[in-house]
């Protein structure tokens, strides 16, 4: 099923707990699965995708997450750092998490990101802007200069 | 940090999360297999719907309106001076007829108009029905024989026509009616003397 992991991932970041992303995922697809006929041949079926995901997730007036994923007691060194910046993420407001999850991980345009979320693409602009400042002032310094260092060590992926 | 350098990590960190979509994908590909369920709202609909046939049914069953007991009398006059024919004195003079609406309040006119909706006026008298003076006007039509009972308006009844088939009631501004009959279309009769009274 194509593009079930993006959405997973994405919907993850959005709910209180996995389960919830579950349904959400299912939701989006059963919700694609019925309105096909509404899927424009020839125009990007992933942004449509996620266009539904969305629109699901405001319809039901789900609840973003704001408190911190739960961090296993030992976590392996060369994963702390994602673990650290997931954690960041997902303690940014729903409106930045999700310019950023579309536009720097899901590898939208502005453009499109702005026609998945139904904002200007100023908006989505401003927003990137805000939620890559605060990243930075979430996360750790020492996070800030090692990766090179860490990278190198193939610690991040 | 560059903007780049943000990204690429908050990338990585994302991506290195270990999503299992199999348990995921057997789900949906199973909903998507299942016959849809009924939409909420429409089983919501059809709720509604029997509830209102059965509050309805009991109504029918447990409150039906009772017949007022003004007609029930004329029902019983009818019985004892039409079906019966019990001896009675009649006015057949369409002329005595109106003098003696006229002097219980009722329009003339509304004697000759009902005899304007195919049906013949044969007789009158005046009854009492309940201790009320009532104008009791036999008409005929196709061998039927039908008892209208009229008098001036006294708020027995609203203005739209009730009743049923042999027993039907209504008042309008000019008179307050009960039509009466014995296996024939009383009721009929009543809607189209309500047309012209």
């Amino acid at each position: 099923m194509p593009h079930l992991g993006s959405l997973l991932r994405v919907a993850r970041r959005l709910t209180v707990e996995s389960a919830s992303a579950e349904d959400l995922v299912q939701e989006t697809m059963l919700l694609a699965w019925r309105g096909f006929h509404g899927f424009q041949t020839g125009t990007n079926a992933r942004a449509w995708l996620f266009r539904i995901l969305f629109n699901a997730f405001y319809a039901e007036g789900r609840k973003a997450q704001r408190a911190p994923l739960p961090v296993a007691t030992v976590v392996e060194a060369r994963l702390q750092e994602a673990v650290e910046i997931r954690e960041a993420l997902q303690a940014l407001p729903i409106e930045q998490r999700t310019v950023l999850l579309l536009c720097v991980v899901e590898g939208f345009t502005c453009r499109e990101a702005g026609e998945i979320l139904n904002v200007p693409i100023g908006t989505v602009m401003s927003r990137l802007s805000r939620g890559r400042q605060e990243l930075r002032g979430r996360l750790a310094p020492t996070r800030m200069k090692a990766p090179k260092a860490m990278e190198a060590k193939g610690a991040v992926g | 940090m560059t903007d780049d350098e943000l990204d690429q990590r908050v990338r990585a960190a994302v991506l290195s999360e270990q999503i299992d979509t199999a348990r995921l994908e057997h789900s949906i590909r199973a909903r998507i297999r299942r016959p849809r369920a009924p939409r909420r709202a429409f089983v919501a609909a059809a709720g509604v719907v029997l509830a209102a046939a059965g509050g309805l049914a009991a109504y029918r069953t447990f409150f039906r309106p009772q017949v007022p007991l003004i007609c029930v009398a004329a029902a019983q006059d009818h019985q004892r001076e039409i079906v019966n024919g019990e001896p009675r004195p009649w006015l057949s003079d369409i002329s005595a007829i109106q003098s003696l609406a006229e002097k219980q309040g009722v329009p003339a006119s509304a004697v000759t108009a009902l005899g304007t909706t195919g049906y013949r006026l044969e007789r009158a008298r005046l009854c009492f029905l309940k201790k009320q003076i009532f104008l009791h006007l036999v008409y005929t039509k196709n061998n039927a024989e039908y008892s209208v009972y009229l008098r001036r308006p006294s708020g027995l009844f609203n203005d739209s026509v009730r009743g049923e088939e042999t027993l039907a009631y209504f008042e309008t501004s000019r008179v307050t009616a009960v039509f009466a009959s014995h296996g024939a279309d009383a009721l009929a009769f009543a809607r189209a003397g309500a047309r012209v009274l």
